[in-house]
Protein backbone atom coordinates (compact mmCIF):
# COMPACT_ATOMS: atom_id res chain seq x y z
CA UNK A 1 0.00 0.00 0.00
CA UNK A 2 1.35 3.88 -0.86
CA UNK A 3 2.58 5.39 2.60
CA UNK A 4 2.43 8.68 1.96
CA UNK A 5 0.80 11.32 3.77
CA UNK A 6 -1.65 13.49 1.99
CA UNK A 7 -2.84 16.77 3.43
CA UNK A 8 -5.90 17.82 1.72
CA UNK A 9 -8.34 21.38 2.61
CA UNK A 10 -11.74 22.40 2.47
CA UNK A 11 -13.60 24.77 3.75
CA UNK A 12 -11.77 27.57 2.76
CA UNK A 13 -12.75 31.41 3.70
CA UNK A 14 -11.20 34.02 4.29
CA UNK A 15 -12.07 36.16 7.55
CA UNK A 16 -10.61 40.12 6.34
CA UNK A 17 -11.27 41.48 9.63
CA UNK A 18 -8.84 39.11 11.53
CA UNK A 19 -6.39 38.83 7.80
CA UNK A 20 -6.42 35.63 7.87
CA UNK A 21 -7.67 32.12 6.30
CA UNK A 22 -9.10 29.22 7.63
CA UNK A 23 -8.92 25.88 6.52
CA UNK A 24 -9.84 22.81 7.76
CA UNK A 25 -7.38 20.06 7.03
CA UNK A 26 -8.20 16.48 6.20
CA UNK A 27 -4.85 14.44 6.64
CA UNK A 28 -4.57 10.87 5.22
CA UNK A 29 -1.99 8.85 6.76
CA UNK A 30 -2.68 5.26 6.65
CA UNK A 31 -0.30 2.83 8.16
CA UNK A 32 1.70 5.57 10.09
CA UNK A 33 0.52 7.63 13.60
CA UNK A 34 -0.49 11.20 13.61
CA UNK A 35 1.67 13.41 11.76
CA UNK A 36 3.06 15.88 13.85
CA UNK A 37 2.27 19.67 13.54
CA UNK A 38 5.76 21.13 12.28
CA UNK A 39 5.25 18.96 8.82
CA UNK A 40 1.82 20.12 8.17
CA UNK A 41 2.88 23.62 8.59
CA UNK A 42 5.73 23.01 5.64
CA UNK A 43 3.53 21.05 3.57
CA UNK A 44 0.37 24.19 4.02
CA UNK A 45 3.21 26.45 3.64
CA UNK A 46 3.86 25.17 -0.11
CA UNK A 47 0.22 24.92 -0.46
CA UNK A 48 -0.29 28.48 0.10
CA UNK A 49 3.03 29.50 -1.20
CA UNK A 50 3.78 31.41 2.26
CA UNK A 51 6.59 30.85 4.78
CA UNK A 52 5.73 27.97 7.43
CA UNK A 53 5.21 30.65 10.28
CA UNK A 54 2.09 32.21 9.52
CA UNK A 55 0.30 29.14 9.68
CA UNK A 56 -1.45 27.77 12.71
CA UNK A 57 -3.05 24.02 13.28
CA UNK A 58 -4.95 23.04 15.94
CA UNK A 59 -7.42 20.33 17.19
CA UNK A 60 -6.64 17.35 15.39
CA UNK A 61 -8.74 14.15 16.07
CA UNK A 62 -8.18 11.14 14.33
CA UNK A 63 -11.00 9.36 13.18
CA UNK A 64 -11.82 5.36 14.47
CA UNK A 65 -9.48 3.24 13.09
CA UNK A 66 -6.65 5.25 11.59
CA UNK A 67 -5.48 6.47 8.77
CA UNK A 68 -7.88 9.95 8.19
CA UNK A 69 -6.99 12.81 10.81
CA UNK A 70 -8.82 16.20 10.82
CA UNK A 71 -7.91 19.24 12.49
CA UNK A 72 -8.39 23.19 11.89
CA UNK A 73 -5.98 25.73 10.78
CA UNK A 74 -5.46 30.14 10.15
CA UNK A 75 -3.13 31.00 7.63
CA UNK A 76 -2.55 34.68 8.51
CA UNK A 77 -1.31 37.79 6.12
CA UNK A 78 1.93 38.57 7.89
CA UNK A 79 3.93 37.76 11.16
CA UNK A 80 2.31 41.57 12.79
CA UNK A 81 -0.93 40.22 12.28
CA UNK A 82 -0.26 36.48 13.88
CA UNK A 83 1.10 38.81 16.87
CA UNK A 84 -2.23 40.72 17.17
CA UNK A 85 -4.87 37.79 16.59
CA UNK A 86 -3.86 34.61 17.61
CA UNK A 87 -3.87 33.21 21.38
CA UNK A 88 -0.72 32.93 22.60
CA UNK A 89 -0.73 29.35 23.43
CA UNK A 90 -0.43 28.46 19.98
CA UNK A 91 2.06 31.44 19.48
CA UNK A 92 4.50 29.65 21.84
CA UNK A 93 4.33 26.33 19.79
CA UNK A 94 5.77 28.20 17.14
CA UNK A 95 8.45 30.19 19.57
CA UNK A 96 7.15 33.50 19.16
CA UNK A 97 5.65 33.84 22.91
CA UNK A 98 7.10 32.96 25.99
CA UNK A 99 5.52 32.92 29.39
CA UNK A 100 6.43 34.80 32.68
CA UNK A 101 6.39 32.16 35.38
CA UNK A 102 3.12 32.24 37.52
CA UNK A 103 5.85 32.90 40.36
CA UNK A 104 7.61 36.01 38.94
CA UNK A 105 4.28 37.47 37.92
CA UNK A 106 3.19 37.22 41.24
CA UNK A 107 6.09 38.42 42.78
CA UNK A 108 5.85 41.47 40.50
CA UNK A 109 2.81 42.41 41.75
CA UNK A 110 3.59 42.58 45.18
CA UNK A 111 6.65 44.63 44.33
CA UNK A 112 4.57 47.02 42.59
CA UNK A 113 2.01 47.41 45.17
CA UNK A 114 4.12 48.26 47.79
CA UNK A 115 4.90 51.26 46.27
CA UNK A 116 2.67 54.58 45.61
CA UNK A 117 2.37 56.91 42.90
CA UNK A 118 4.85 57.44 40.14
CA UNK A 119 7.29 55.07 41.54
CA UNK A 120 4.84 52.51 40.34
CA UNK A 121 6.03 53.33 36.58
CA UNK A 122 9.48 52.06 36.76
CA UNK A 123 8.47 48.59 38.05
CA UNK A 124 5.65 48.23 35.44
CA UNK A 125 7.60 48.77 32.56
CA UNK A 126 10.78 46.86 34.72
CA UNK A 127 12.88 43.38 33.99
CA UNK A 128 10.34 40.53 33.78
CA UNK A 129 7.05 41.71 32.48
CA UNK A 130 5.39 39.81 30.01
CA UNK A 131 5.06 42.52 28.31
CA UNK A 132 8.33 43.32 27.31
CA UNK A 133 9.16 39.50 26.42
CA UNK A 134 6.64 39.89 23.51
CA UNK A 135 7.72 43.21 22.61
CA UNK A 136 11.55 41.71 22.23
CA UNK A 137 10.60 39.14 19.98
CA UNK A 138 9.04 41.25 17.22
CA UNK B 1 -62.30 58.84 -42.78
CA UNK B 2 -64.35 61.27 -40.35
CA UNK B 3 -61.13 62.73 -39.16
CA UNK B 4 -61.48 66.42 -40.16
CA UNK B 5 -65.39 66.41 -38.62
CA UNK B 6 -64.16 64.60 -35.60
CA UNK B 7 -61.58 67.36 -35.20
CA UNK B 8 -64.06 69.98 -35.49
CA UNK B 9 -66.41 68.97 -33.00
CA UNK B 10 -63.69 68.16 -30.89
CA UNK B 11 -62.03 71.60 -30.88
CA UNK B 12 -63.77 73.96 -28.52
CA UNK B 13 -63.69 70.96 -25.88
CA UNK B 14 -59.84 70.63 -26.42
CA UNK B 15 -59.38 74.78 -25.93
CA UNK B 16 -61.69 74.49 -22.82
CA UNK B 17 -59.45 72.13 -21.32
CA UNK B 18 -56.41 73.38 -22.25
CA UNK B 19 -57.70 77.04 -20.67
CA UNK B 20 -58.46 74.71 -17.36
CA UNK B 21 -55.21 73.33 -17.53
CA UNK B 22 -53.33 76.65 -17.80
CA UNK B 23 -55.22 77.88 -14.64
CA UNK B 24 -54.87 74.89 -12.64
CA UNK B 25 -50.80 74.79 -13.38
CA UNK B 26 -50.77 78.61 -12.36
CA UNK B 27 -52.55 77.85 -9.24
CA UNK B 28 -50.04 74.57 -8.34
CA UNK B 29 -47.17 76.46 -8.93
CA UNK B 30 -48.50 79.17 -6.44
CA UNK B 31 -49.15 76.71 -4.12
CA UNK B 32 -45.62 74.73 -3.56
CA UNK B 33 -43.91 78.21 -4.02
CA UNK B 34 -45.70 78.99 -0.54
CA UNK B 35 -44.87 75.35 0.51
CA UNK B 36 -41.03 75.99 -0.56
CA UNK B 37 -41.40 79.37 1.68
CA UNK B 38 -42.74 77.58 4.65
CA UNK B 39 -40.24 74.83 4.48
CA UNK B 40 -37.46 77.96 4.19
CA UNK B 41 -39.17 79.87 6.88
CA UNK B 42 -38.80 76.43 9.12
CA UNK B 43 -42.36 76.52 9.86
CA UNK B 44 -42.13 72.35 9.27
CA UNK B 45 -39.22 71.33 12.17
CA UNK B 46 -38.82 67.98 11.92
CA UNK B 47 -35.02 67.11 14.71
CA UNK B 48 -37.25 65.35 16.31
CA UNK B 49 -38.24 63.05 13.25
CA UNK B 50 -41.07 62.80 11.82
CA UNK B 51 -43.97 60.40 13.06
CA UNK B 52 -44.45 56.80 11.41
CA UNK B 53 -47.66 57.70 10.32
CA UNK B 54 -46.71 60.60 8.56
CA UNK B 55 -43.58 58.72 7.05
CA UNK B 56 -45.70 56.39 5.64
CA UNK B 57 -48.23 58.29 4.43
CA UNK B 58 -45.53 61.08 2.15
CA UNK B 59 -43.92 57.16 1.24
CA UNK B 60 -47.44 55.92 -0.46
CA UNK B 61 -47.74 59.00 -2.00
CA UNK B 62 -44.73 59.09 -3.41
CA UNK B 63 -45.17 55.41 -4.04
CA UNK B 64 -48.63 56.11 -6.58
CA UNK B 65 -46.99 59.38 -7.58
CA UNK B 66 -44.19 57.16 -9.66
CA UNK B 67 -46.60 54.16 -10.39
CA UNK B 68 -48.91 56.86 -12.55
CA UNK B 69 -45.98 57.97 -13.91
CA UNK B 70 -44.52 54.59 -15.06
CA UNK B 71 -48.38 53.88 -16.68
CA UNK B 72 -47.89 57.28 -18.49
CA UNK B 73 -45.01 55.86 -19.83
CA UNK B 74 -45.81 52.78 -20.51
CA UNK B 75 -48.89 53.88 -21.53
CA UNK B 76 -47.29 56.14 -24.29
CA UNK B 77 -45.16 52.91 -25.92
CA UNK B 78 -42.37 53.74 -24.23
CA UNK B 79 -40.03 50.97 -22.38
CA UNK B 80 -39.38 50.85 -18.42
CA UNK B 81 -35.84 49.64 -19.34
CA UNK B 82 -33.02 51.82 -16.62
CA UNK B 83 -36.69 53.94 -16.00
CA UNK B 84 -35.57 55.82 -12.43
CA UNK B 85 -39.28 55.64 -11.74
CA UNK B 86 -38.66 51.92 -11.24
CA UNK B 87 -35.59 52.89 -8.96
CA UNK B 88 -37.37 54.66 -6.65
CA UNK B 89 -40.30 52.47 -6.51
CA UNK B 90 -37.84 49.77 -5.11
CA UNK B 91 -36.13 52.05 -3.03
CA UNK B 92 -39.91 53.29 -1.46
CA UNK B 93 -40.89 49.09 -1.66
CA UNK B 94 -38.08 48.50 0.41
CA UNK B 95 -38.39 51.18 3.04
CA UNK B 96 -41.97 50.33 3.57
CA UNK B 97 -41.39 46.79 4.22
CA UNK B 98 -38.96 47.66 6.90
CA UNK B 99 -41.53 49.84 8.08
CA UNK B 100 -43.83 46.41 8.92
CA UNK B 101 -42.27 45.13 11.80
CA UNK B 102 -43.06 48.59 13.62
CA UNK B 103 -46.42 48.61 12.65
CA UNK B 104 -46.87 45.66 13.98
CA UNK B 105 -45.60 46.61 17.35
CA UNK B 106 -48.22 49.96 17.17
CA UNK B 107 -51.25 48.16 15.81
CA UNK B 108 -52.55 47.54 19.57
CA UNK B 109 -52.71 51.52 19.89
CA UNK B 110 -53.52 52.74 16.92
CA UNK B 111 -56.27 50.38 16.82
CA UNK B 112 -57.41 51.74 20.64
CA UNK B 113 -57.10 55.05 19.18
CA UNK B 114 -58.99 54.72 16.12
CA UNK B 115 -62.23 52.86 17.30
CA UNK B 116 -62.31 55.17 20.62
CA UNK B 117 -62.16 57.87 17.59
CA UNK B 118 -65.08 56.21 15.70
CA UNK B 119 -67.99 54.76 18.50
CA UNK B 120 -66.90 57.32 21.18
CA UNK B 121 -66.06 55.01 23.64
CA UNK B 122 -65.16 51.00 24.44
CA UNK B 123 -68.31 48.68 25.54
CA UNK B 124 -67.50 46.62 28.87
CA UNK B 125 -66.23 43.65 27.30
CA UNK B 126 -64.32 44.89 24.85
CA UNK B 127 -60.90 43.02 24.09
CA UNK B 128 -59.41 46.46 23.65
CA UNK B 129 -59.49 46.88 27.36
CA UNK B 130 -57.84 45.08 29.48
CA UNK B 131 -54.61 46.34 30.94
CA UNK B 132 -52.39 43.88 33.36
CA UNK B 133 -53.80 43.36 36.78
CA UNK B 134 -51.29 41.77 39.36
CA UNK B 135 -53.59 41.14 41.82
CA UNK B 136 -54.87 38.24 39.56
CA UNK B 137 -51.63 36.89 40.07
CA UNK B 138 -52.96 36.01 43.39
CA UNK B 139 -53.85 32.29 44.26
CA UNK B 140 -57.67 32.09 44.28
CA UNK B 141 -57.65 29.08 45.79
CA UNK B 142 -56.51 29.74 49.45
CA UNK B 143 -59.91 29.28 51.22
CA UNK B 144 -59.07 31.51 54.41
CA UNK B 145 -58.54 34.51 52.74
CA UNK B 146 -61.21 34.14 50.47
CA UNK B 147 -63.15 37.36 51.74
CA UNK B 148 -60.28 39.31 51.14
CA UNK B 149 -59.41 38.25 48.14
CA UNK B 150 -63.14 39.19 47.10
CA UNK B 151 -63.30 42.08 48.58
CA UNK B 152 -59.95 43.54 46.81
CA UNK B 153 -60.91 42.23 43.30
CA UNK B 154 -64.00 44.38 44.11
CA UNK B 155 -62.26 47.54 44.28
CA UNK B 156 -60.06 47.03 41.77
CA UNK B 157 -61.69 45.34 38.57
CA UNK B 158 -63.52 48.55 37.69
CA UNK B 159 -62.13 48.85 34.51
CA UNK B 160 -61.42 45.12 33.89
CA UNK B 161 -62.74 41.82 33.44
CA UNK B 162 -65.89 41.27 35.36
CA UNK B 163 -65.74 37.75 37.92
CA UNK B 164 -68.79 37.05 35.76
CA UNK B 165 -71.48 37.58 39.04
CA UNK B 166 -74.61 39.21 37.24
CA UNK B 167 -75.15 38.13 33.33
CA UNK B 168 -73.97 34.62 31.57
CA UNK B 169 -71.08 35.57 29.60
CA UNK B 170 -68.87 33.21 28.09
CA UNK B 171 -66.52 31.71 30.97
CA UNK B 172 -62.67 32.97 29.46
CA UNK B 173 -60.54 31.45 32.00
CA UNK B 174 -57.64 33.69 33.60
CA UNK B 175 -54.38 32.60 32.08
CA UNK B 176 -51.62 34.07 34.48
CA UNK B 177 -53.38 32.80 37.47
CA UNK B 178 -50.67 30.11 38.94
CA UNK B 179 -52.54 26.41 39.15
CA UNK B 180 -51.75 23.77 41.82
CA UNK B 181 -50.28 20.91 40.54
CA UNK B 182 -51.99 17.75 41.71
CA UNK B 183 -51.17 14.95 40.16
CA UNK B 184 -51.71 11.88 42.52
CA UNK B 185 -49.33 8.77 42.26
CA UNK B 186 -52.20 6.97 40.67
CA UNK B 187 -52.10 8.71 37.81
CA UNK B 188 -48.25 8.75 37.66
CA UNK B 189 -48.64 5.04 37.42
CA UNK B 190 -50.69 5.12 34.91
CA UNK B 191 -48.90 7.69 32.84
CA UNK B 192 -45.80 5.28 33.09
CA UNK B 193 -47.57 1.86 32.20
CA UNK B 194 -49.09 4.07 29.07
CA UNK B 195 -45.59 4.64 28.41
CA UNK B 196 -44.07 1.36 28.52
CA UNK B 197 -46.86 0.11 26.47
CA UNK B 198 -45.65 2.50 23.85
CA UNK B 199 -42.41 1.38 23.97
CA UNK B 200 -43.51 -2.13 23.75
CA UNK B 201 -45.53 -2.05 20.86
CA UNK B 202 -42.46 -1.23 18.74
CA UNK B 203 -40.02 -3.50 20.76
CA UNK B 204 -38.74 -6.38 17.82
CA UNK B 205 -40.95 -9.52 19.33
CA UNK B 206 -44.22 -7.62 18.08
CA UNK B 207 -42.82 -5.95 15.58
CA UNK B 208 -41.59 -9.70 14.01
CA UNK B 209 -45.45 -11.42 15.30
CA UNK B 210 -47.32 -8.02 13.37
CA UNK B 211 -44.86 -9.12 10.28
CA UNK B 212 -45.80 -12.87 10.51
CA UNK B 213 -49.57 -12.23 10.48
CA UNK B 214 -50.16 -9.60 8.28
CA UNK B 215 -50.57 -9.75 4.63
CA UNK B 216 -47.96 -6.68 3.49
CA UNK B 217 -45.13 -7.67 1.58
CA UNK B 218 -42.01 -8.19 3.78
CA UNK B 219 -39.72 -5.26 3.72
CA UNK B 220 -36.14 -5.32 4.22
CA UNK B 221 -34.41 -1.73 5.01
CA UNK B 222 -30.99 -1.43 6.18
CA UNK B 223 -32.55 0.88 9.25
CA UNK B 224 -30.15 1.20 12.26
CA UNK B 225 -30.97 1.39 15.80
CA UNK B 226 -32.39 4.88 16.53
CA UNK B 227 -30.25 5.40 19.18
CA UNK B 228 -27.34 5.30 16.86
CA UNK B 229 -29.42 7.86 14.53
CA UNK B 230 -29.56 10.11 16.58
CA UNK B 231 -26.23 10.10 18.03
CA UNK B 232 -24.81 10.33 14.70
CA UNK B 233 -26.96 12.78 14.04
CA UNK B 234 -25.83 14.95 16.91
CA UNK B 235 -22.51 14.23 16.06
CA UNK B 236 -22.76 15.40 12.55
CA UNK B 237 -24.15 18.63 14.08
CA UNK B 238 -21.14 19.19 16.53
CA UNK B 239 -18.71 18.48 13.64
CA UNK B 240 -20.29 21.16 11.30
CA UNK B 241 -20.21 23.52 13.81
CA UNK B 242 -16.69 22.82 15.05
CA UNK B 243 -15.88 23.08 11.49
CA UNK B 244 -17.67 26.08 10.68
CA UNK B 245 -16.62 27.98 13.81
CA UNK B 246 -13.02 26.91 13.63
CA UNK B 247 -13.81 25.63 17.38
CA UNK B 248 -12.94 22.67 19.66
CA UNK B 249 -15.58 21.84 21.71
CA UNK B 250 -15.57 19.81 24.53
CA UNK B 251 -17.06 16.35 25.34
CA UNK B 252 -18.54 15.73 28.67
CA UNK B 253 -18.58 12.85 30.24
CA UNK B 254 -22.11 12.12 29.93
CA UNK B 255 -21.36 12.54 25.96
CA UNK B 256 -18.98 10.42 26.07
CA UNK B 257 -21.14 7.61 27.42
CA UNK B 258 -23.62 7.94 25.10
CA UNK B 259 -21.52 7.82 22.18
CA UNK B 260 -19.89 4.46 23.76
CA UNK B 261 -23.40 3.05 24.00
CA UNK B 262 -24.51 4.03 20.12
CA UNK B 263 -21.13 2.15 18.80
CA UNK B 264 -22.04 -0.86 21.06
CA UNK B 265 -25.61 -0.48 20.05
CA UNK B 266 -24.96 -0.56 16.53
CA UNK B 267 -23.25 -4.22 16.32
CA UNK B 268 -26.06 -6.12 15.03
CA UNK B 269 -25.05 -9.15 17.70
CA UNK B 270 -26.48 -6.54 20.39
CA UNK B 271 -30.20 -7.25 19.02
CA UNK B 272 -29.94 -11.10 18.57
CA UNK B 273 -29.46 -11.80 22.17
CA UNK B 274 -31.44 -8.75 23.85
CA UNK B 275 -35.10 -8.29 23.91
CA UNK B 276 -36.39 -5.34 25.12
CA UNK B 277 -39.21 -5.47 27.86
CA UNK B 278 -42.95 -6.39 26.79
CA UNK B 279 -44.34 -7.38 30.14
CA UNK B 280 -46.64 -3.68 29.82
CA UNK B 281 -49.09 -5.42 27.04
CA UNK B 282 -48.67 -8.75 29.16
CA UNK B 283 -49.25 -7.96 32.06
CA UNK B 284 -46.61 -10.04 33.42
CA UNK B 285 -43.58 -8.86 36.29
CA UNK B 286 -41.48 -6.12 34.23
CA UNK B 287 -38.19 -8.52 33.98
CA UNK B 288 -34.40 -6.59 32.81
CA UNK B 289 -31.44 -7.97 31.08
CA UNK B 290 -28.52 -9.09 33.46
CA UNK B 291 -26.33 -5.91 32.23
CA UNK B 292 -29.26 -3.79 32.38
CA UNK B 293 -30.09 -1.73 35.60
CA UNK B 294 -33.21 -0.81 36.25
CA UNK B 295 -33.78 3.37 36.90
CA UNK B 296 -33.73 2.77 40.56
CA UNK B 297 -30.71 1.16 40.62
CA UNK B 298 -28.90 3.35 38.57
CA UNK B 299 -29.92 6.37 40.33
CA UNK B 300 -28.83 4.64 43.67
CA UNK B 301 -25.45 4.05 42.26
CA UNK B 302 -25.38 7.42 40.90
CA UNK B 303 -26.25 8.78 44.53
CA UNK B 304 -23.62 6.87 46.02
CA UNK B 305 -20.85 8.65 43.76
CA UNK B 306 -21.90 11.83 44.54
CA UNK B 307 -22.29 11.54 48.64
CA UNK B 308 -18.63 10.58 48.70
CA UNK B 309 -16.50 13.85 48.02
CA UNK B 310 -19.27 16.71 48.66
CA UNK B 311 -20.84 17.91 45.76
CA UNK B 312 -19.09 16.88 42.65
CA UNK B 313 -20.35 18.58 39.37
CA UNK B 314 -21.72 15.80 36.55
CA UNK B 315 -21.80 17.26 33.29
Amino acid sequence: MNNTVTIRTRKFMTTRRLQREQVVTDVLHPGKATVPKTEIWGTLAKMYKTTPNVIFVFGFRTHFGDGKTTGLGMIYDSLGHTKKDEPKHRLARHGLYEKTSRKQRKERTSRIKRVMGTAKASLVLAKGSQLEIGQQKE
Amino acid sequence: MAAPEVLESDLPNAVALLKNLQEQVMAVTAQVQALTKKVQAKAYPTEKGLSLLEVKDQLLLMYLMDLSHLILDKASGGSLQGHPAVLRLVEIRTVLEKLRPLDQKLKYQIDKLVKTAVTGSLSESDPLRFKPHPSNMMSKLSSGDEEEDEAEEGQSGASGMKSGKGTAKKYVPPRLVPVHYDETEAEREKKRLERAKRRALSSSVIRELKEQYSDAPEEIRDARHPHVTRQSQEDQHRINYEESMMVRLSVSKREKGRRKRANVMSSQIHSLTHFSDISALTGGAPHLDEDQNSTKKRKKIAKKGQKKKGFRRRR
